[in-house]
């Protein structure tokens, strides 16, 4: 893996754990950024988290 | 202004001067004070939020609260004793967590049949692919720890949350290499260490 994919990788992996992980307080309305939701940008993230894994996985 | 909340602490000492300590009952959480109208989604916001949350691990494990609730004491107090109970038991502890990219993913499900993401993100998590049962048990001896929790994340990847001892990190990052060696065609991603995440949601 090179030091570009690895620090992408990295990134993905610390947004994903930011944004989809954690306690979540009943009740709280999910917060919206524009028209899209932050239930769906961490639903980004972890796709495009496996895609990476999956692409440095087969470089290596 | 509003605070965004990081996670739920022990001391107001394994916060400040790092980020601001909100009290709660018997515990503090973390924050990042940010303007009424700041984007939540703002690039530099969660980089800086990501790292600050990373440094606060440094200093003392503590409950992760998922990113984009805004400090309220009233709605956290339900929460503070069983997470006061976690954060006694777990101090020395941290989460590792092992991502593994299925290979042969199920159909994913269509957004379009589903009203909500909540619903859509349940029908994801319904649809999860399976892992190789060797790569899953040698994972599983290898990482060790004290608990382990799989969980299907989604149709294309399985992930293993492992609670282990701080200084256990260095070992746990070594059996991943060694899976690595081992199973060279299953794509995974070790990463930690985390705060508790997995291990103080009781919806996982």
């Amino acid at each position: 893996m090179n030091d570009q994919s690895a620090e992408d990788l990295s990134l993905l992996e610390t947004l994903d754990h930011l944004l989809d992980r954690g306690v979540v307080i009943s009740g709280e309305a999910v917060i919206s950024i524009g028209d899209v939701d932050l239930l769906y940008l961490g639903l980004n993230i972890v796709l495009a988290n496996v895609d990476a894994i999956v692409r440095t996985a087969r470089r290596t | 202004m509003k605070v965004v909340v990081i996670g739920a602490h022990l001391h107001r000492t394994d916060i400040e001067p790092l980020a601001e300590a909100v009290p709660a009952g018997a515990l503090w959480l973390s924050g990042i004070s940010v303007d009424d109208n700041q984007p939540l989604g703002d690039r530099d916001l969660l980089l800086r939020v990501a790292n600050v949350r990373a440094a606060l691990l440094e200093r003392a494990t503590f409950v992760a609260i998922r990113y984009g609730f805004a400090a309220d004491v009233a709605k956290v107090t339900p929460y503070l004793a069983k997470w006061q109970q976690l954060l006694e038991a777990h101090r020395d502890h941290v989460e590792m967590t092992l991502k593994v990219a299925a290979a042969a993913p199920l159909p994913r499900p269509d957004r379009r049949d589903y009203a909500s993401g909540a619903g859509y993100l349940r029908a994801l998590h319904a649809s999860a692919a399976e892992i190789d049962p060797r790569f899953r048990e040698a994972a599983e001896a290898r990482i060790g720890g004290i608990e382990r929790r799989w969980t299907p994340r989604d149709n294309a990847s399985v992930e293993m949350a492992a609670l282990v001892e701080r200084a256990d990190v260095a070992r746990v990052i070594e059996a991943g290499q060694s899976l690595k060696r081992d199973f060279p065609e299953v794509p995974f991603l070790l990463s930690g260490p985390w705060p508790l995440e997995v291990f103080a949601d009781d919806h996982q």
